[in-house]
């Protein structure tokens, strides 16, 4: 028998009570790991979905919004265009890897709802687009065969509300032209969804919009330098530059304050922890003074009593923080869900991410601040005089 | 030379602005294999006195030497943990409540003491030598709440033992037993007096166990009478 | 414990749940409002209550094949499926019901169409309209002439309609005027519309129990 077992045993003795500590310390643990690995989680989640939007800088006209949900508040209005010959002179740089065009419409509908609604389209290049989209997937079919064929693509949810499949007609407001579906995108959770595509050079010319264009999409070569380049493009005028790289730092400020308080509440996990220790301790060295003072009647030195607190204390914080973490990671899953119903923009992707470097940070933080909790307690009963205890007793 | 020897023992402890005089200069010898009685009313000072011979307290003033060793001299104090290796070496306590762990087996509760001693001399040997002794072999596994009054009061003998200590200070060790297993406990200190050579220091109220004394230190007010 | 497995797993269902859509009034508070005139002609002080009904919940496969067979076609398409959420609006005039709203999709030539009927509370139709129209001939599809003629049919009229040749029905069926006679496609598809609200209506309101029709 070893110091160990004697305080592994002293712990079986009042099992609900140990019980409830290890629970007390498995909450926070498992707070603190679920809030660590959404920490890391949505960053980079962020990063993912924003390389996921395939393009690294977005020209557009000046003033011109780009994202089709902005549009549809604004009721298709506001749209500006670029003439199609400035745009190509930016997309031959050395710098650019690729580069595609599209020109949006937003079109007003009198037959969606009672009064009406604003359709948005995406005109693209079918020679460039999908290979800086690479994750859009098809549901059913495929994209449209020619740069100027009458044919269209609608994302998921667009598709639901037309009804219609691969293979099925379309009329496109103020057309009399009849448009083939070739393809419905799988879903995607962006506004994609909601987008109907057609070829660019069809959509220029329904829409009457020839040689203009209102976005172009580029993605850099490796070595180019974006900032540089990004610097150049703001000279042009007339033409707006959206940043992935820009867009990304104002979402990661914005989501910056979120983090101060994450961490402040990971801070109370470990308070809470740390207090918890220290009173279920106190409480046991308490219970047990005479217990301890005979132990150092039967040899125990104050350093052996402080050493026997401190392993039940140890022991307690290691189980409570391993079990902490095993919730976190069984129920990362529904931690996550929780997170998206709560968070006004949440990135596809996993939001939590528990990796060995938290799982670590974890377990040693939350044990270490555990042993600290239970370091006044130990020194209370090293101090214990067998005289008093004994004397107490009696 | 004998093998305690006290000289001038006092003992006052202060209780708030009251100084309450435990032992007053107690001069006595105690013979190695010797079973000192000590008696006398509640409140005489019969465990202030076995507590500083025991080295489990410091005396105010006065000397103690035991086995040629210097344990006090007038008013050096010994720190806690150099009391702990006196007593290590020379004392097992027996107390009249038992204080056994109650997580912790008959065995486990024995061998206790050599878990705080690092190269104990305890070893399989000595506890089986220990537990045939008391006549705990059968109930080495069991847990104390298992355990009758006696059996309990009996291992907390064995663990007292299992170091083979010089000295056993007993305080009221049947205190809280029935006349039955009081009678047990009697014959079995008697038993390790004369087998082992063992010197007991014995507190009791009970007149019948302090016969078993062959010197009585009888206390009153703190004095030896 | 069983208590929250349950919690997980509802919020297990609530995430997958979202596969299929229903189809909605786009803005009940003013679509009620709308409609409610065609309840009476004083200020309606109408109100109304939402229920979300699916032919999964409401006896599954063995459901779906009773409709269909009244409907006189399979349910097919990404779209058409067991698992579309409907959704049901009960109209009432103070504490007592008055009619209900009921909406469904249906696939058109050019694209979705929804039809809209409002009923009194014996299953008879009230007004019909379209929500949402993608057609050649929207217009005339959309004018009053033509929701005129839905008004007074219930689903004994249309039992006996065809709705892939667009042939039988009630004399008031027979009467209803295609406005494009030209293009009869999306006036097939709206008829089959209506047919399957009015059936699918029977089955959540009028004739919950089952009953065979006479």
């Amino acid at each position: 028998m070893n110091i160990f077992q004697v305080a592994y045993k002293n712990l079986l003795r009042r099992k609900t009570r140990t019980l409830f500590t290890i629970a007390g310390i498995m909450l926070s643990t498992w707070v603190l790991v679920t809030l660590l690995g959404f920490n890391k989680g949505y960053e980079q989640s962020l990063n993912e979905n924003i390389e996921g939007m395939g393009f690294q800088i977005v020209l557009t006209a000046k003033g011109c919004p780009y994202e089709a949900a902005t549009l549809m508040l604004k009721g298709g209005t506001g749209l500006r265009y670029m003439p199609e010959a400035l745009v190509r002179d930016v997309a031959g740089r050395a710098e650019v890897a690729s580069a595609t065009d599209m020109l949006m419409h937003a079109e007003f509908d009198p037959n969606k709802g009672e009064s009406g609604g604003t359709i948005v389209y995406l005109g693209i290049d079918p020679q460039t687009y999908p290979e800086m989209k690479p994750y859009l997937q098809f549901n059913q079919g495929e994209w449209f065969g020619a740069d100027s064929a009458a044919e269209i693509v609608l994302g998921y949810e667009a598709a639901e509300l037309e009804q219609r499949e691969a293979g099925d007609v379309m009329l496109l407001p103020g057309s009399d032209q009849e448009f083939k579906v070739t393809g419905v995108l799988k879903r995607t959770g962006t506004q994609d969804d909601g987008m109907i595509f057609l070829p660019l050079k069809s959509a220029q010319q329904i829409f009457r919009k020839e040689g203009l264009l209102t976005m172009l999409g580029l993605r850099l070569k490796q070595d180019a330098d974006q900032n540089i380049f990004e610097e150049d493009l703001y000279t042009l005028p007339d033409v707006q530059v959206v940043s992935m790289a820009q867009v990304k730092n104002t979402i990661l400020s914005l989501v910056a304050s979120a983090k101060i308080i994450v961490l402040s509440i990971a801070f109370i996990a470990f308070l809470i922890a740390m207090f918890g220790v220290l009173n279920t301790v106190l409480m046991s060295v308490f219970e047990r003074f005479q217990e301890i003072g005979i132990l150092k009647s039967i040899g125990a030195l104050p350093r052996d009593v402080f050493q026997m607190i401190l392993i039940e204390t140890t022991l307690l914080c290691a189980l409570g923080s391993l079990a902490g973490i095993i919730f976190a990671y069984l129920f990362s899953g529904f931690s996550e869900m929780v997170v998206r119903y709560l968070l006004p923009f949440a990135p596809n992707g996993s939001l939590i991410i528990i990796g060995w470097p938290t799982i670590i940070f974890a377990f040693v933080s939350i044990t270490l601040v555990g042993v600290i909790g239970g370091v006044y307690p130990s020194l209370r009963a090293a101090s214990i005089r067998p005289l008093d205890s004994i004397r107490s007793a009696e | 030379m004998a093998f305690i020897e006290a000289k001038n023992l006092t003992k006052i402890y202060t209780r708030g602005t009251e100084k309450i005089q435990a032992l007053h200069k107690a001069n006595f010898t105690v013979e190695r294999g010797a079973i000192i009685a000590v008696t006398g009313a509640s409140g005489s000072g019969k465990t202030t006195l076995v507590n500083v011979l025991g080295c489990l307290d410091n005396p105010t003033s006065g000397s103690l030497v035991i086995d040629g060793q210097t344990v006090f001299e007038d008013k050096v104090h010994l720190s806690e943990s150099a009391l702990t290796i006196v007593r290590r070496k020379i004392f097992g306590y027996v107390f009249q409540k038992f204080f056994l762990l109650p997580t912790l087996t008959v065995k486990e509760n024995i061998l206790l003491p050599a878990v705080f001693q690092p190269g104990l001399r305890a070893n399989s040997a000595r506890l089986t030598e220990v537990l045939q002794m008391l006549g705990l072999d059968k109930r080495a596994n069991h847990l104390p709440g298992q355990l009758s009054g006696g059996e309990m009061q009996r291992t907390a003998i064995a663990r007292a033992l299992i170091n083979n200590p010089s000295v056993l200070i007993a305080d009221e060790p049947t205190g809280n037993l029935d006349s039955k297993r009081s009678e047990e406990i009697k014959n079995l200190l008697l038993e390790l007096n004369q087998k082992q050579n063992l010197t007991i220091i014995l507190v009791t109220h009970n007149p019948d166990l302090a016969k078993i004394g062959n010197q009585t230190l009888e206390l009153k007010d703190g004095i030896i009478q | 414990m069983r208590k929250i497995f349950g919690f997980l797993i509802l919020f297990l269902l609530i995430g997958f749940g979202l596969a299929a859509v229903g189809c909605d009034l786009n803005d009940p508070d003013r679509d009620i409002l709308r409609i409610g005139t065609y309840y009476t002609s004083l200020s309606p002080r109408i109100t109304y209550k939402t229920e979300y009904l699916s032919l999964t919940k409401l006896g599954g496969e063995k459901t779906l094949r009773a409709v269909e067979e009244r409907l006189g076609d399979k349910f097919s398409g990404l779209y058409e499926t067991i698992d579309v959420p409907y959704t049901l609006y009960t109209l009432y005039q103070g504490e007592k019901i008055i009619g209900y709203v009921h909406g469904i999709n249906q696939k058109g030539k050019y694209g979705g169409l929804q039809v809209f009927l409002a009923y009194d509370t014996r299953g008879v139709i009230k007004h019909f309209y379209y929500q949402k129209l993608t057609s050649r001939k929207a217009a005339e599809l959309r004018s009053a002439e033509f929701a005129g003629q839905f008004a007074g049919l219930s689903l004994q009229d249309f039992l006996s309609y065809a709705v892939q040749t667009g042939s039988g029905g009630s004399a008031g069926v027979q009467a209803i005027q295609n406005p494009s006679p030209e293009d009869a496609a999306d006036f097939l598809a709206t008829l089959r519309a209506v047919k399957k609200n009015l059936i699918l209506m029977d089955i959540f309101v009028f004739n919950k129990e089952g009953k065979e029709l006479p």
